[in-house]
């Protein structure tokens, strides 16, 4: 049955050379009764896919006339878990939602726990904060490109990516001891201060990563093939953006112009210049220009705050709620207590009884959010992770509808859902 | 229901009339007088009501008031708490023109059949209500929608009722282990939980488990 959409489709197909007419033809006179469909599994164990995602196409010919996603094969209850573990042990937890940018998750439900609490960290912690959660978002989105390429043919694209993200790594590597299940953030500061070297590590990056942006753009900004796969593919009007929820790059190469960075700052983000690029074609292309635009306007953060980097400490220093140094528990009666008061079970981080809050934060994929309500005890009553990929995800059956199972591919490849941060 | 005197529900303890938000404000005087109660907290607003009533409260905020976002549909079970009733139903609600945020709570009670369903008015709650139908049961009247979503389709509980325990109830174990002994694949019981974690510890269950787990095993 060819819908608008797939009448539309092979308008624009027409004006590009008209390489889908030919099936849409046969499709037409196979309408009706006995035309036949095919129901399709698309995942969850497909290449193309990243991860557990399983869709479930109807097909006539290879055009989807039905679309249906299923989630929930990487499920695993954090918000469950949250019920019976403390504020702080749960920093852990959320490394495992976007595992491609663990810092960010660290760094929003910090910032989540700090404003349910009211406190503010000093300001060379929220420096580091906002480094190191612009280095993930940089490796985030360079990956983001490289898998687009990849899945669209461009292999090499997605070995340069996966190169120079090796470096963001080996910063994350540097910094906290960890590689992806960073756990880097504690509620009220970070884990310790940043080793004497990163300052070169992180200018070594800002020197080199440059070159890999150019490159990429010279690999696929100019290239036929990948231009004619991704132009036009899966447009995303802004009204269905906002209306469905859709937030971060996708939801700013569709002209909805949102970023909590700039519109709820915080960490300080109102102390640096950055622009907030958008793009209103909102395809496939939009959202690979808008990620590598992100990433320059990502470069000039991480420089200004270098630049800025203030001195001084990194954990907000009322121990009542953010954990004393290691080393002072070891030496200093006062530390000692402060750690077991803050450690032991039943007691902790009590934030007043009733409170509740929504905090979001700015994450790779779009808004991270959690609304925290405590009961008064160490132990919150009730943990709610926004997730943007859920959001973000809800229109891609929409999306595919109409369109060939080789645009289905361009489409997700574009989206960068991660399935742990999805299905949580 | 604007009419009848309903009973006082406490919005939230420590509550002493906060300033209105500029939305709650906004609402016509029918619709004001369904709000029970508002928080302010880190200067985020939440207005409490009574379900149905936030349906026309979001109706009106959307279609009015141009809230034009819908970030979030969650839910808190309150059970054991001391509280009026069991549930709220929670919506976040934003508009771009201004950034303005407001939450609004929804006392929802055991026994009530459903929630009437917001996704004609922003798409976002489609997926939202159903996954807080996937996580809690409660039913979003007229939402075209709400097969399960994380879990399983034959899942047969809801797991973030308070009274679903963290180790499930055993439903992993329907699935058999099955091993190669010999030539032949052997059934084996499944495995225990792990019960290692945070509170979990302390229950006289895990107690008792370790206990067992600690025997030797015979054979």
């Amino acid at each position: 049955m060819p819908t608008a959409a797939v009448l539309d489709r092979e308008l624009s197909a027409g004006a590009k050379g008209g390489h889908l007419k030919h099936i849409f033809d046969v499709e037409r006179e196979g309408d009706g009764e006995d035309s036949q469909r095919l129901v399709m599994n698309f995942g969850p164990q497909h290449p193309a896919t990243h991860g557990t995602l399983r869709s479930i196409f109807t097909l006539e010919g290879e055009t989807i006339v039905e679309a249906d996603v299923e989630i929930g094969f990487l499920h695993t209850g954090f918000e469950k878990l949250a019920e019976s573990m403390t504020y702080q042990q749960w920093v852990t937890v959320t490394d495992r939602m976007n595992y491609l940018s663990a810092i960010n998750n660290n760094v929003g439900y910090a910032v989540a726990v700090e404003e349910l609490l009211g406190i503010e960290v000093p300001p060379r912690c929220q420096a580091l904060r906002v480094i190191m959660s612009e280095l993930s978002r940089i490796a985030d989105h360079v990956l983001c490109v490289g898998l687009q390429g990849m899945d669209l043919g461009a292999f090499s694209v997605m070995l340069w990516a996966f190169e120079k993200r090796e470096m963001v790594y080996d910063i994350i590597e540097a910094v906290c001891g960890a590689r992806l299940t960073t756990s880097w953030t504690r509620i009220g500061g970070i884990i310790r201060d940043v080793p004497e070297f990163f300052p070169d590590l992180v200018y070594q990056f800002l020197e080199e990563f440059p070159k890999l942006h150019r490159e990429i753009h010279l690999m696929l900004s100019g290239n036929r093939i990948f231009k004619d796969r991704v132009q036009g593919v899966g447009v995303l009007t802004r009204e269905q953006a906002l209306s469905w929820g859709v937030t971060g790059p996708i939801g700013r190469a569709s002209g909805l112009d949102i970023d909590v960075r700039r519109d709820r700052p915080y960490l300080g983000y109102d102390r640096y210049r950055f622009a907030v690029p958008v793009h209103s074609e909102g395809d496939c292309w939009a959202r690979y220009l808008q990620r590598m635009a992100e990433i320059d306007q990502s470069l000039e953060i991480i420089r200004q705050a270098m630049a800025t980097l203030p001195d001084g400490p990194v954990v907000h220093e009322d121990f009542k709620t953010s954990l004393p140094k290691k080393d002072a528990v070891h030496r200093d009666m006062e530390s000692l207590i402060h750690h077991f008061k803050l450690v032991m079970l039943g007691h902790g981080i009590r934030p007043p009884k009733g409170a509740m809050i929504y905090s979001s934060t700015e994450a790779p994929c779009g808004e991270l959010g959690f609304f925290i309500a405590s009961d008064g005890t160490d132990v919150p009553l009730r943990t709610r992770i926004r997730p943007p990929s859920l959001y973000n995800y809800a229109i891609f059956p929409r999306l595919v509808e109409g369109g060939m199972i080789s645009d289905a591919v361009a489409i997700l490849s574009s989206f960068h859902v991660i399935a742990g941060e999805l299905d949580r | 229901m604007a009419a009848d005197p309903a009973p006082a529900i406490p919005a939230a303890p420590g509550d002493v009339a906060p300033p209105r938000h500029p939305a709650r404000k906004a609402l016509p005087s029918p619709l004001d007088l369904l709000v029970l109660g508002e928080t302010v907290h880190a200067g985020q607003h939440a207005i409490f009501v009574r379900s149905p009533a936030q349906r026309p409260i979001l109706e009106h905020l959307r279609r009015a008031q141009g809230f034009d976002f819908l970030k979030d549909v969650t839910a808190i079970d309150l059970l054991g708490r001391d509280e009026a009733e069991r549930f709220q139903v929670i919506y976040i609600v934003h508009r771009l023109a201004d950034g303005s945020t407001l939450r609004v709570h929804a006392w929802l009670p055991e026994e009530a059949d459903s929630v009437p369903s917001v996704f004609d008015l922003w798409d976002s709650a489609r997926w939202g209500e159903r996954e807080t139908h996937d996580m809690f049961g409660i039913v979003f009247a007229g939402n075209p929608d709400l097969r399960r979503f994380l879990m399983p389709e034959d899942y047969p509980a809801f797991p973030l009722l308070k009274d679903y325990p963290l180790t499930g109830r055993g439903e992993r174990r329907q699935f058999p282990l099955v091993r190669p002994r010999g030539d032949e694949m052997v059934e084996e019981a499944p495995l225990p939980y792990p019960t290692s974690i945070g509170r979990g510890m302390h229950t006289p269950e895990y107690i008792e488990e370790v206990k067992r787990e600690s025997k030797p095993k015979p054979g």
